[in-house]
């Protein structure tokens, strides 16, 4: 077995792009004190969002507006459940996953006549990828971080906005302070729901990055279950990073690199696959466990640092 | 029960059937919408499954699975923790009886096998149910996710199991080879041939109440989902009942899948996860976590689902919509304040009512 280790660190960039983005949304709504596991269907819904809107209105661009469109509605439709109509937040995101995965098979059938994936019936269309000038003629490195989708580079930019969002401008500080205290954010004047609200618009927009970036991509056609725990998986990343961005986006990479070289030893060896499957979530399972364990030390450190 | 607490009981049976009738309905206008021959359809929606005695048998076979998980997911839900671990285990359950009782059940009779198969079963689930349930309480990890991700990592397994150690050869898709007669439950009540199951399904469901009306663990389970601080204040183990809740309901998501490989089915045949540990979480949704109300849940389910089937075949609507419509019912049903309006005026108009009657005498 020979691995290409450029290939594969490129790779891993690449598989990290829709995790990254599953957990910055994830991460907008943690901040404001909801457990979002929504983001699962949100990201399904906008992959299927993103072909239609491109095949329809005939551009990548096109599909990429429509995309995020539809991260930011079914965000809506989520918040207006759970802040409006008062449902339990786990409740309402199960329902609601249940419902996207029916869902967009439904649609899709009715738009495709097909139930498995859009390619036959849709041209596809995919976000260019990027070389990058100067960064590109490097040796090893140009064909690591150069000629990556546009999106890999929006995702990147994307860490870096929710930070300065959520440290240095004013709602970021509401939403902060709404996920810390409620009552105390009640008490001087932020509606609690206007917050929550305005957490799942940008929840939306990043989930429906990662859905556009899965269906117009990664691929360049919808598949039904597309996401397959995606969502999941970056919602832990960004929980074991205990909500920081560039540590969500670290977390991520890892992630990443797991599927990435399961990938690879899918395709290059008679291992069977059913565990190859198995590994982004085991890795998952066990990265949650290690950090889970590290918190209990560090906080029992700090209680005995006490007494 | 005085005035207030009356009209709660009362709104809380009509919003459950008020949100199942606006689900309904939006099936319906989803079918209207469309379909090229809506009246054809719609008919065929709401009467197919009554057309024929083995159409109504097959809902009442298929709300024996439904039941069994919705009782399951009744234990999870009682005590707040969403462990959805019972949708892996009723398949990694079903998979390994099925390779038990090929194993061991040639010669043996039913009346020791069914059991034994069972028992079997329960303990895988709750072994499985384990993981997520210690997780939860020692390292204060999210259930629902780990649960999930164990879903897909236990599916997995399965299929692995079906593929390299139970492959029937001699059939042209990938399932194990036929199970011994003693294992496969006969079919009663005639033509509508129903499997026997459904008396495994009324028995758990008998079980089950006593066990949350008239033992003490029941209520101490009622208490802890319902007011946790309460329970922890009268000195409640609330961890140990919370963990105890969630391996009783792993067992019964493993009787779940034995019980519906014996019902129905003569080979183990799944390849995907069946969905049937959401939909246990729907019905006991539905059942407002009561277990006596869990087999009427299960048959709400199983008619709408088999109307959808009978769609699905004799018109142009793909069946996938029914989880569409499961989503809009438990969003409905579980949201506080889906005519809370309603109830509220009907509180404050009685209680005024009770005032001015004071006032005259």
């Amino acid at each position: 077995m020979n691995i290409d280790l450029v290939a594969f660190l490129a790779d891993s960039i690449k598989m990290a792009t829709p995790l990254v983005f599953a957990a910055l949304a994830a991460l907008m709504t943690r901040h404001a004190g909801m457990f979002n596991m929504g983001v699962e269907g949100m990201i399904l819904c906008s992959a299927l969002g993103a072909v239609t809107g491109a095949h329809y209105l005939g551009s990548v661009w096109g599909g990429l507006f429509c995309g995020i469109l539809t991260g930011v509605v079914t965000g809506l439709i989520i918040a207006f459940a759970h802040l409006t109509g008062k449902t339990d937040l786990y409740l309402t995101c199960i329902a609601f996953n249940l419902a996207a995965t029916g869902g967009t098979v439904f649609i899709m059938y009715l738009l495709t006549g097909e139930k498995s994936t859009t390619s036959g019936a849709f041209r596809s269309y995919q976000i260019p990828n990027i070389n990058i000038p100067i960064i590109k003629d490097i040796p090893i490195l140009g064909r690591i971080i150069s000629g990556q989708s546009l999106l890999t580079y929006v995702a990147v930019l994307s860490v870096w906005f929710v930070w300065f969002l959520l440290k240095r401008t004013r709602v970021g500080l509401r939403i902060r302070s709404v996920g810390e205290n409620p009552k105390a954010a009640e008490s001087v004047g932020i509606s609690v729901t206007k917050i929550g609200y305005i957490s799942f618009l940008f929840c939306g927009v990043f989930a429906g990055l990662s859905g556009t970036f899965l269906s117009m991509s990664w691929v360049t056609f919808f598949m039904k279950n597309m996401v397959n725990g995606r969502g999941y998986i970056g919602l832990s990343a960004q929980n074991m990073a205990n909500g920081s961005p560039i540590g969500s986006a670290l977390v991520s990479l890892l992630f990443g690199a797991t599927t990435s070289i399961a990938t690879t030893m899918k395709s290059q060896s008679k291992f069977p696959t059913e565990f190859l499957e198995m590994v982004p979530y085991l890795a998952t399972i066990i990265a949650i466990v290690i950090t889970s364990i590290y918190n209990i030390n560090k906080q029992r450190k700090i209680e005995q640092g006490g007494k | 029960m005085n005035k207030t607490q009356r009209i709660e009981a009362i709104m809380e049976v009509v919003r459950i059937l008020a949100g199942m009738a606006i689900a309904y309905l939006v099936a319906l206008l989803i079918l209207i919408a469309f379909s090229n021959d809506p009246v054809f359809i719609v008919k065929q929606f709401i009467l197919g499954p009554f057309s024929s005695p083995r159409r109504i048998g097959s809902i009442i076979n298929l709300a024996v699975p439904f039941t069994l998980c919705g009782l399951s997911m009744c234990f999870m839900y009682a005590v707040n923790k969403f462990n959805l671990i019972g949708e892996s285990i009723f398949m990694l359950s079903g998979c390994i009886i099925t390779f038990i009782g090929l194993k061991i059940g040639a010669n043996m009779p039913a009346v020791i096998l069914v059991p034994l198969l069972l028992l079997i079963g329960a303990a895988i689930g709750a072994a499985l149910s384990f993981i997520p349930a210690i997780m939860d309480r020692k390292l204060n990890a999210n259930v629902v996710v780990v649960s999930l991700m164990l879903n897909a990592v236990i599916t997995q397994l399965a299929i692995y199991i079906l593929r390299y150690f139970m492959k029937d050869p001699g059939i042209s898709f990938i399932g194990s080879h036929e199970t011994h007669a003693a294992m496969q439950l006969p079919t009663i009540l005639g033509k509508m041939r129903v499997g026997s199951g459904v008396i495994i399904a009324l028995i758990f469901v008998a079980v089950i109440s006593i066990i949350f009306f008239k033992t003490s663990f029941g209520w101490k389970m009622r208490i802890v989902g319902s007011n946790p601080k309460f329970a922890t204040a009268v000195g409640l183990s609330t961890l140990g009942i919370s963990f105890a809740a969630q391996l009783a309901g792993g067992a019964l998501a493993g009787v779940a899948g034995a019980t519906e490989i014996m019902n129905s089915y003569k080979r183990f045949q799944w390849t995907a996860s069946t969905g049937h540990g959401f939909d246990g979480l729907l019905v006991a949704v539905l059942a407002k976590k009561n277990p006596i109300l869990v087999p009427f849940g299960a048959l709400f389910l199983a008619y709408i689902r088999i109307g959808a089937d009978v769609v699905n075949t004799s018109g142009d609507i793909p069946n996938e919509f029914i989880s569409v419509i499961q989503g809009i019912i438990i969003l409905l049903v579980a949201a506080e304040s889906f005519l809370s309006g309603f109830k509220n005026k009907l509180i404050y108009r009685s209680v005024q009512a009770e005032k001015a009657g004071r006032k005259d005498k």
